[in-house]
């Protein structure tokens, strides 16, 4: 998992549109980073730590070049040094390489580069590639061939760029990781994410599987590996380069909490007709599934579990799997569609998930927050739940907008009993949202237990996926022990973590069996002396039983869900504010996870 | 040139109240959009480049609506923690200005001409502060100006006599020497107001005013956003497109065929219209506001998320978000007199005033002049007539 930025056609200004580029991938992996730009010879940069470490290194160099690649790293190979961080070159120091994904075979080609007299100076499996270059070099091939020779070696997943001295073009392949070209009139880019040069251009080309690209100061084009022409299309992005930036919060995650009702409207926009009582998904409607399975990864597959549970309220058997155990042991298929939820699109677990699925045979349907990403491209049919940029490593307005997704597809799939109802709701949704982060108690909760030794979410039928997703939210950003459960499951062994010290995070929305079931485990881990926060509507009494309440307005128990989860993400991130953890950027994490 | 532009954005305006329980002044609906995106729209228009929002008061309703950037200019954002004047507000956005800069404020409808009136005027100059000076409004109600020559003689914050002809529209230029002489401006009792600082540079003869007549309209109380709506429909400055004379309508809201839109209105992104339903003249709906079937709306303003139950009758009322009215309520409109707190407003055009999710569950009337606290619930029949507080549970 990393995020690799090129540019040519640039001039004087390369190193800092590298650096830039590689600040707007930092969500991508941040614990080393570095350049290496190219003209008679290749100067390099690099360091461990943040991009800021690596512009504190530039600042004592000068380093230059019209043409550059650059890189920021999240480990798979090897610690977060020096050494390890990318770019990476070979033994004669005029190539330079780099790399986002893993490859598979690098041992193999390590021990033979070595024995044929390759110095290695880093754990990486990247630093393969510049010495395959080389290789090739040495054996009189020019560049652009050196480069595909080496290339055709790899095994397994990745997105590399190569710059060589001398050259003044930039190399670069896919295969399995995403790679996007940005097209200016004079200058021509290449990254994992358009956000790395969004701000100088808005024309993109998406690379595919087994592409090949060169970029020069005369032009780009793009071929298979073997060297056969490929036409491709140049699409515009329409998203505007500064929602990426924080308008005055503290942090991403703060500001994307509150864009929720903005990113739901537009989740929503021309897709509900309340008075019509219908939904519009366009051809999606005609899919007819007998049976649905999602396949999806942390945040995602909380979203599918709600889902899920969507589509077998109106009759359809459904369920939700974690893409990387779908992806390594399927269930049988038979007839159902198979949905993949990733918010980046390029979740290699859901990725490889439904690659398998469509090996059967099954009808795959990705729901992404991503346009042009791998799942749109790879899958039958593309949902987009159009939630816009999201930078916080920690998902949240996209969560939000895969649930209203989730319901439009269901709705618009199944015949579900009271449509309009649930319509209705989802248009009063937004209101809702705006109504909980203008009044929410939050704070004073996480105030309150921002010491405790760790945290227990539970819920019941639509509550349960928001206790897995209060508890996750809660690990991510706090580092603390949290944990989400069927509320059920509780007496069933989770009871022995209660103590006076164990909040108790129960979701209880609405009044009925359910409800009711929920309070009779509180009223269990009450007996314990665990605090009790009750996320409620007031409907029930759950409150007799709470120290404090987190209120959301009444609301269908649909609807009701993602309100609730509102008021757990605030709870996290305050407590994280507390504890002064790097909100945007905790460790370990990244924000989308290329990598199986 | 002046491309940077302060904007003053952190008061609540109390006057305003009940509907600014949840956000600040500059954010209620200007017709149906919020009043500080024209003030950005006349920023821009006259050539901003760079836009700093001092915002204090509900800050996330200005930054989550505007995000960093309005219309590919980039907002920066600073936040005024205690509104202390205006004075003091602009001097939380020093760091972020460097040279002249152009300060209004953000709860106040103007347009570009103003804007450009006043640049031009400080261009000629030499650097002294210059303000825009407007003929019209009630100058009780605002700052008294008198010129001479083109520059300023006397400002007098809400003169009680009525001999004043021409105001302060609240549009100034300056360069950056203002911070300084507002550092030294002592605080009137604990306020620090940019009028105060201008005062005390008048006797140098420092202080330029330029006679301007663009758009200018401040809503004092909530019934004046009934007046906004109605210029900004007469102006034809709705941004959705118009789809007969005058009928402003988002490509996003479902209009049902037998709806019938009377010109002037607009009608923004997601809402819908239900059959027989009647909307406007003189009438704003904000985004994803729905009308029920044969309900009437007319001379009204609509916020956001608000819902109109079928055969409801709507007439000179002003809402909040997310409203909820059910089927059969009626506003029967002005005129009335109008009571806050111990004044009492006479004859003002005005059906009734609903706060922010205020939800009556039908057959609820509203006496003319009602004002209605946000979150209130009335139950099915009850009329209300006066003022209800906000969270009050109105039984039958």
């Amino acid at each position: 998992m990393c995020g690799i930025i090129g540019a040519v056609g640039r001039g004087v200004e390369t190193l800092d549109v590298l650096v830039h580029g590689l600040s707007k991938l930092e969500y991508r992996g941040y614990d080393s980073a570095g350049v290496a730009l190219a003209d008679e010879s290749v100067d390099i940069c690099k360091k461990a730590g943040e991009i800021d470490e690596l512009r504190g290194a530039l600042e004592g160099r000068s380093i230059d070049g019209s043409v550059g690649i650059g890189h920021t790293r999240w480990s798979t190979h090897g610690p977060p040094t020096d050494e390890n961080a990318h770019p990476h070159q070979d033994c004669s120091g005029d190539v330079a390489v780099v790399h986002n994904g893993i490859i598979e075979n690098y041992q193999e080609l390590r021990d033979e580069l070595a024995a044929a007299g390759h110095t290695f100076r880093s754990d990486t499996d990247t630093e393969v590639v510049p010495h395959l270059v080389e290789d090739a070099l040495r054996g009189g091939a020019d560049p652009e061939a050196a480069v595909r020779s080496a290339v055709g070696r790899l095994e397994g997943s990745y997105a590399v760029a190569v710059v060589i001295a001398g050259v003044d073009r930039i190399f670069a392949a896919r295969n399995d990781s995403p790679l996007v070209l940005g097209i200016d009139d004079d200058a021509y880019y290449l990254a994992s994410d358009v956000p790395a040069f969004r701000d100088h251009t808005d024309r993109v080309v998406y690379l595919d599987d087994g592409e090949f690209t060169v970029l020069g100061p005369d032009g780009w084009r793009v071929t298979t590996l073997a060297g056969e022409p490929v036409e491709k299309t140049v699409d515009t992005v329409d998203w505007d380069p500064e929602e990426t930036g924080k308008s005055g919060y503290d942090h991403y995650m703060l500001k994307e909490i509150h864009e929720q009702p903005r990113s739901l409207r537009q989740s929503l926009s021309e897709r509900v007709d309340e008075l019509g009582g219908s939904v519009d998904i366009g051809e999606l409607a005609d899919l007819n599934p007998r049976g649905v399975q999602f396949v999806a990864a942390g945040t995602s597959y909380h979203a599918a579990l709600y889902g899920a549970e969507l589509f077998r309220q109106a009759g359809i058997p459904a369920q939700a799997f974690r893409s990387s155990e779908f992806a390594t042991s399927p269930p049988p298929i038979g007839d159902a569609l198979v949905i993949g939820v990733t918010q980046s699109g390029e979740t290699a677990d859901t990725l490889s998930a439904l690659r398998e699925a469509q090996r059967r045979g099954a009808r795959t349907l990705g729901v992404t927050n991503v346009v042009g990403s791998t799942v749109a491209r790879e899958s039958d049919h593309v949902f987009y739940i159009r939630a816009g940029p999201e930078i916080g490593v920690a998902a949240t307005k996209t969560f939000a907008s895969q649930l209203a997704s989730l319901n439009l597809l269901a709705l618009g799939m199944t015949s579900t009993d009271g449509t309009r109802e649930i319509i209705s709701s989802l248009r009063d949704l937004p209101g809702q949202v705006q109504e909980v982060l203008d009044g929410s108690a939050a704070r004073e909760v996480a105030d309150t237990y921002a010491a405790s030794d760790a945290y227990f979410f539970i819920g019941r039928g639509l509550n349960y996926p928001v206790a897995l997703e209060g508890a996750l939210k809660m690990k991510e950003i706090t580092y603390k022990h949290a944990e989400g459960f069927a509320a059920g499951g509780l007496k069933h062994g989770p009871l022995a973590l209660v103590t006076d010290q164990t909040p108790v995070f129960a979701v209880v929305t609405g009044d009925d069996e359910l409800a009711q079931k929920t309070i009779g485990n509180v009223k269990e881990v009450e007996a314990r002396d665990a605090p009790v926060i009750a996320v409620t509507d007031g409907k029930s009494d759950v409150e007799r039983y709470a120290d404090h309440v987190l209120r959301i307005p009444e609301a269908h128990p649909r609807t009701a869900a993602v309100l609730a989860n509102v008021q757990l993400q605030l709870v996290s991130y305050h407590t994280a504010s507390i504890l002064g953890r790097s909100i945007d950027k905790p460790r370990n994490l990244a924000k989308s996870v290329t990598v199986e | 040139m002046v491309d940077t532009a302060v904007v003053l954005a952190a008061g609540e305006g109390t006057r305003l109240r009940p509907l600014t329980r949840n956000r600040p002044k500059p954010m209620l609906p200007a017709a149906n959009r919020p009043i500080l995106e024209h003030v950005l729209d006349a920023l821009v228009d006259a050539g901003a480049e760079d836009l700093v929002v001092v915002v204090g008061y509900k800050h996330d309703r200005v930054q989550n609506h505007f995000g960093p950037t309005y219309r590919d200019v980039p907002i920066t954002y600073v936040r005024q923690n205690k509104q202390l004047g205006t004075g003091h507000a602009l001097l939380q956005a020093r760091e972020h200005v460097e040279g002249s800069m152009l300060v209004v404020n953000g709860d106040c409808l103007i347009d570009s001409t103003l804007v450009e009136d006043v640049c031009r005027a400080f261009d000629r100059g030499d650097g002294e502060p210059t303000l825009a000076v407007l003929e019209g409004p009630d100058a009780r109600q605002y700052g008294a100006v008198t010129l001479r020559d083109g520059l300023v003689q006397e400002l007098i914050e809400k003169p009680r006599t009525d001999e004043y002809r021409l105001i302060n529209a609240g549009i100034y230029a300056f360069d950056d020497d203002i911070f300084g002489a507002i550092d030294d401006t002592p605080r009137e009792a604990g306020e620090l107001a940019l009028t105060t600082t201008l005062s005390r540079e008048l006797d140098d003869g420092r202080v330029r005013g330029v006679e301007t007549d663009g758009l200018w309209v401040d809503a004092s109380y909530p019934w004046d956003l009934l007046v906004v709506a109605a210029e900004i429909l007469d102006y034809g400055l709705a941004d959705e497109p118009e789809r007969d004379d005058r009928v402003w309508v988002d490509e996003t809201a479902i209009v049902h065929d037998d709806a019938t839109l009377q010109p002037p209105v607009v009608i923004g992104p997601d809402c819908e219209i239900g059959p027989s339903a009647v909307v406007g003249p003189h009438s704003a709906l904000g985004r994803n506001v729905t009308v029920g079937a044969n309900a009437t709306v007319a001379n009204s303003v609509l916020d956001v998320d608000a819902r109109v139950g079928a055969g409801s009758t709507l007439l000179d009322t002003v809402t909040g978000q997310h409203v909820r009215l059910g089927p059969n309520s009626v506003v029967s409109g002005g005129p009335a007199d109008v009571r806050v707190g111990n004044e009492i407003f006479e004859d003002e055009d005005l059906g009734a005033v609903i706060a922010d999710r205020v939800r009556a569950d039908g057959n609820v009337g509203f006496a003319p002049g009602s004002l209605v606290g946000p979150n209130a619930h009335l139950d099915t029949g009850v009329t209300v007539d006066g003022q209800v507080r906000e969270g009050t549970e109105v039984r039958r």
